[in-house]
């Protein structure tokens, strides 16, 4: 018997990192009732894994649920049979991108310039990050920003350079480390 | 007698048969020492299955019987009862378990027959050995010991004394009644619950064979089944109990004022007090922690105004021993304490109550007599009832509390009847309402306008984000059939509190030599045939002490509870299994590793003798003795060395 050829949707998400007890959620709806961005979701946490359950994989992949994720971690602190609903979600978010859906929203590369900053220097620097996000997605939008960045700046929260950690050869090898097999 | 043995291999229908080659098993039997006959057969434990077995001793001569079917838990005694029928002690017999041990958890038929043959040729070597053994009788003391003194304790009291045994009922607090008398109304029929109630108290407080211990508790329980002797505190009331007439003028000139507990805090009470206007006995008693007297020094104004001289500060604990043949343990339960569970805000927001805060609040003898009142003093226009709070969650409890769903429909009744035009919500997960007349009364309340949304709230909130929501409660939450998150503004929440085991309950086990399962309520002997009984012989249990249950439930176990105690009375004794250790009084040196060591505390010391005593109706036959011995001074009957080393012989055949 080939692998996987008989796995569901629900078996797939199961098996992602601690994403096991997916199957005992009783769809009490307290982590949709919890979450910070629920409004923007097309289908709210509790029925991305009912959708998960019922093998709705392509439907759920497609649409922007899972997406606006801003791991809060309120569903996963109140879930009341600890299924870790944040975990599933990102599972998901990991699985959508290795199997080739395009995510409707700037999600991704918001993690990727935070990703290349903590990569390249070891810290986040706000700075460069975000330039690399709105050069990406939309320059237009960062002018929105400017007020803030001037503020920030201002009050030394923003500094124009980046300060590198030490020993960011070490964190090179960390990082590859953990990407090996991993999205990134 | 030379040992003549038969062995019977049960099929069980296909419960072993599918997976042992039963026959095979039948015919190996034959090879084994002094084995006469061996037989396979459908179902020995029926009728004809057990007059095989009669038929081969009364025939055949068999002297020894070895079956091969189910685990001694089930038919241990019924086979036992068919050797002994047919004229041979009852202790000629072994059983060997090829179905729990065996089949049930065995994939290969080969492997399966193989462990079977071994299990049988142990079971055979065994009971060659075995020796007629008596079992003993002992007297069952006709008075009985019940602890609690809610609606379980009372039903139960009632249901004995009746019958003309004496019972002794302990209440912890200074009147029986329990939660049930907090309750203003009872689901599904609306019966006032005081009203129910009192009647049933002041029965206990009247009856000749009751003898009522409030303001008491148990110190201290030794004996066993028949024959308890039990140690109890009566706690100084300071008030002498035969002179107090219930006047109340005491409570009336108390300068004091304490929380009540009775109203949940909410109404105060005075430091000398009865919880409530119906306390059964109506005597008062003194709260030393809060009295002015015993903090300062002085006061004394109760005892100025009583006309009875009833007052009596030198008053002290008292220790008395009673002895009785069975207990009922209805210790009742705790309602789960919502403060942990933050996101709900109970001690944050004011308007936020527990299920039992608001029993007392609609109850017309309650602290804002019957009125439905926000802190403010205002009437509320809207009011969320949430479901399952503390249950149905790992991070509390897990289990469902049984009586959550149906007190909140009720609650929404109440309300709608209360308050004129009250908007009511109830925010659930899943309705379980299997009772009679339940479901009705889901369909009534939602017919008298209850809004029902399905969705566990993820946070109560005073932020307002829109005008409406400003100096209100919002309940924040999906509706979970539509799959929007939502926000509803109210005036007040009600959180639905889970029952839970009291926090002593692992000390009261320990007490009465009973076991707590992993939610630390007590544990019964059988789930679902001996729901009453425990695995100490004499001691049962009833009522929410074992499991989140309603009133219906409570008093039928209670009156089972009582039955079972009324058989064994009726009786007149109990029988003690013969398979006890006992000490070679030749051999004890005296050391007492065993009194140390037996669980039951069954063993003493004679001090004259020098030389340690088993009782034997106390011993469980554990073992744990007959290992510890140093000297090697203790014989546990039907389980020898012989025996023992004959099992291990047959097994490694």
């Amino acid at each position: 018997m080939s692998e996987n050829v008989h796995m569901t949707f629900m078996d797939e998400v199961a098996a992602l990192p601690a994403c096991d007890k997916i199957n005992e959620c009783i769809q009490c709806g307290v982590c949709s009732g919890s979450c910070s961005t629920a409004e923007r979701w097309e289908y709210p946490p509790r029925k991305v894994i009912a959708m998960v359950r019922a093998g709705m994989k392509d439907e759920l992949l497609k649409s922007n649920s899972i997406w606006f994720c801003v791991s809060c971690y309120l569903c996963t602190a109140r879930c009341p049979r600890d299924i870790k609903p944040a975990n599933i979600v990102h599972g998901l978010e990991s699985m959508a991108l290795k199997e080739g859906y395009k995510p409707p929203t700037t999600t991704t590369t918001m993690y990727r310039s935070f990703a290349g900053s903590i990569t390249e220097y070891g810290r986040v620097y706000e700075f460069g990050f975000m330039l690399k996000y709105f050069l990406k997605t939309n320059p237009f939008a960062a002018l929105k920003m400017l007020p803030l960045a001037i503020s920030l700046f201002t009050h030394g929260r923003m500094p124009l350079t980046a300060k590198p950690v030490k020993g960011r050869e070490q964190l090179t090898k960390i990082i590859s480390k953990m990407s090996e097999g991993g999205v990134r | 007698m030379e040992p003549r043995i038969g062995v019977y291999i049960c099929h069980c229908g296909s419960n072993i048969a599918a997976t042992v080659d039963v026959e095979e098993v039948a015919e190996y039997a034959k090879t084994l020492p002094a084995v006469v006959i061996s037989r396979d057969y459908k179902f020995m434990c029926s009728d004809p299955g057990q007059d095989l077995i009669k038929k081969d001793i009364r025939e055949l001569g068999v002297n020894r019987v070895v079956v091969a079917s189910c685990s001694p838990q089930m038919h241990e005694p019924t086979f036992r009862r068919a050797v002994q029928d047919a004229g041979l002690n009852p202790y000629y017999f072994e059983m060997a378990n090829i179905r729990e041990h065996c089949s049930w958890v065995t994939e290969s038929r080969k492997e399966a027959t193989e462990k079977a043959r071994a299990l049988v040729s142990a079971a055979v070597h065994r009971v060659y050995y075995h020796q007629p053994l008596e079992n003993k009788e002992v007297p069952v003391h006709p008075d009985t010991l019940i602890v609690g003194g809610g609606i379980a304790g009372i039903q139960a009291a009632l249901e004995i004394a009746n019958s003309g045994h004496r019972v002794y009922l302990v209440e912890r607090e200074p009147s029986i009644g329990g939660h049930m008398m907090q309750l203003d109304k009872t689901f599904p029929t609306l019966d006032c619950s005081a009203c129910i109630l009192t009647p049933k108290m002041s029965l206990v407080g009247a009856h000749p064979m009751i003898e009522l211990l409030t303001y008491s508790e148990v110190d201290n329980v030794s004996g066993y089944v028949g024959n308890f002797r039990v140690k109890i505190r009566k706690k100084a009331r300071y008030v002498d109990a035969s002179k107090c007439n219930g006047c109340g003028t005491c409570m009336t000139k108390c300068p004091v004022k304490v929380d009540s507990e009775f109203d949940e805090k909410l109404s105060k009470r005075k430091a000398i007090y009865t919880p409530f206007a119906q306390a059964v006995p109506n005597v008062t008693v003194i709260d030393r922690e809060h009295c002015t007297y015993f903090l300062k020094g002085k006061c004394r104004a109760c005892e100025k105004f009583c006309e009875r001289d009833a007052i009596d500060f030198e008053q002290e604990d008292e220790l008395i021993e009673i002895q009785v043949g069975n207990v009922i343990l209805t210790t009742g339960y705790k309602l789960f304490d919502p403060s942990p569970v933050k996101e709900y805000g109970y001690g944050r927001f004011d308007n936020v109550l527990t299920s039992l805060e608001f029993e007392r609040m609609v109850n017309s003898a309650g602290p804002t007599a019957g009125h439905i009142l926000l802190k403010n003093g205002k009437e509320p226009e809207s009011i969320a009832i949430i479901h399952c709070v503390g249950s149905r969650d790992e991070k509390y409890h897990e289990y469902c509390s049984r009586v959550c769903c149906m007190y909140a429909m009720k609650f929404a009744h109440l309300l709608i009847e209360h308050v004129h035009g009250a908007k009511v919500y109830e925010f659930y997960i899943d309705i379980r309402s299997p009772g009679k007349g339940y479901e009705e009364f889901y369909n009534r309340v939602q017919r008298e306008g209850a809004v029902f949304f399905r969705g566990r709230p993820g946070e109560i909130t005073d932020v307002a984000l829109t005008p409406e929501e400003k100096g209100k409660l919002i309940v924040q939450f999906e509706d979970t059939l539509i799959g929007k998150q939502r926000r509803l503004p109210v005036d007040m929440v009600i959180l639905c509190s889970g029952i839970e085991p009291q926090s002593d309950s692992q000390e009261m086990a320990h007490k009465f030599n009973i076991s707590c399962g992993k939610e630390k309520f007590f544990t019964e002997k059988h789930p679902k045939l001996d729901p009453v009984a425990t695995m100490t012989d004499g001691v049962f249990i009833a009522g929410c002490c074992q499991g989140p249950r309603d009133i219906p439930d409570t008093v039928a176990q209670a009156s089972a509870a009582a039955a079972r105690v009324l058989a064994l009375i009726n009786k007149g004794k109990v029988e003690i299994e013969a398979d006890t250790a006992v000490i070679d009084e030749d051999k004890c040196s005296g050391c007492r590793v065993c009194n140390l060591l037996c669980p039951y505390n069954a063993i003493t010391y004679i001090e004259k003798d020098k030389v340690s005593h088993i009782n034997e109706a106390l011993c469980k036959g554990c073992g744990t003795c007959v290992a510890g011995c140093p000297s090697g001074a203790i014989i546990h009957r039907h389980f020898t060395n012989d025996q023992i080393d004959a099992e291990l012989q047959g097994i490694l055949v």
